[in-house]
């Protein structure tokens, strides 16, 4: 046992299944899933039995304007797939596609803020009308999400820029950021039409 | 025969006898055809929702498995000075 190779004493590292970064966000993205799932099952039942959707003197929720933004953030979760695909090639490529899936993204969440702004000085609340409070319960609880999404895929940068993120660093902000994309317009197609 | 035993039997089956107390049919008040799709609608969403969770994550390892296992023959295959 004295003449050990190299190879058998330091012995190259075992691919992982998936590793746990992802595995965790994954575990959180699936609670999240059901919890939106319950959100927009319920507007639908208080949707379909009310008389009338939206209620009379309550501003219509801005449908045509949205679409700009939810095509500024499917295009964010698209350059998120472009970084992923440049990280594989070589890890500094990434830094450009990245920064504007950030970009993208903080401008969905400063623009549906203008939005709520305008809402509100229209007289939509949450206490105005069931119509109001699930619109900002369903929208806002998403904007968290993409908050925090935000913040994650910044950090991500931070460490891409030092040269120290790692590809399982980058595949858990990739599925929180791609969870907060996707159920975007089941909201948008649920909440605003 | 244990008393103790067969008493929160017994409050069940008062419990079943008496079933006009209990509104727990949420659609039987407001019966109207759009209220009862959506019920439907969403009862086939939260029930699939979470399976479908469980298939994708099933797949997405299973296809991994496979990609791993097939990585590994391959290293098995090659000689030594070409790994």
């Amino acid at each position: 046992m004295a003449t050990l190779t190299a190879s058998a004493r330091h012995p190259a590292p075992r691919a992982t299944l998936m590793p746990s970064a992802v595995i965790g966000t994954l575990l959180f993205v699936f609670t999240e899933a059901m919890l939106f799932a319950g959100l927009i099952s319920a507007h639908a039942i208080v949707k379909a039995s009310a008389q009338e959707w939206p209620p009379t003197g309550q501003p219509r929720l801005p449908f045509g304007e949205t679409m700009i933004n939810t095509a500024a953030l499917l295009a964010s979760g698209v350059l998120l797939v472009m970084a992923h695909v440049s990280y594989r090639k070589r890890a500094d490529l990434a830094t450009v596609p990245l920064a504007m899936s950030l970009l993208l993204g903080s401008f969905f969440v400063l623009f549906q803020g203008r939005e709520w702004v305008a809402l509100l000085q229209q007289g939509l609340t949450v206490t105005s009308s069931t119509y109001g409070g699930f619109f900002y319960v369903i929208v806002g609880t998403h904007a968290l999400h993409a908050v925090a999404a935000i913040l994650a895929m910044a950090w991500a940068w931070r460490r891409l820029q030092a040269g120290r993120l790692s590809a399982a660093q980058l595949g858990a902000v990739e599925v929180f950021w791609y969870f907060v994309v996707l159920v975007w317009p089941l909201i948008y197609l649920r909440v605003y039409l | 025969m244990n008393t103790r035993r067969w008493t929160p039997l017994l409050v069940v089956l008062l419990i079943a006898l008496t079933p006009t107390l209990a509104h727990a049919c949420s659609v039987c008040f407001e019966a109207n055809d759009k209220n009862r799709a959506a019920f439907f609608a969403t009862t086939i969403f939260l029930s699939l929702l979470p399976l479908g969770m469980i298939a994708a994550m099933y797949w997405w390892l299973r296809r991994r498995v496979i990609e791993l296992r097939d990585l590994a023959a391959r290293e098995d295959i090659l000689p030594m000075g070409e790994r």
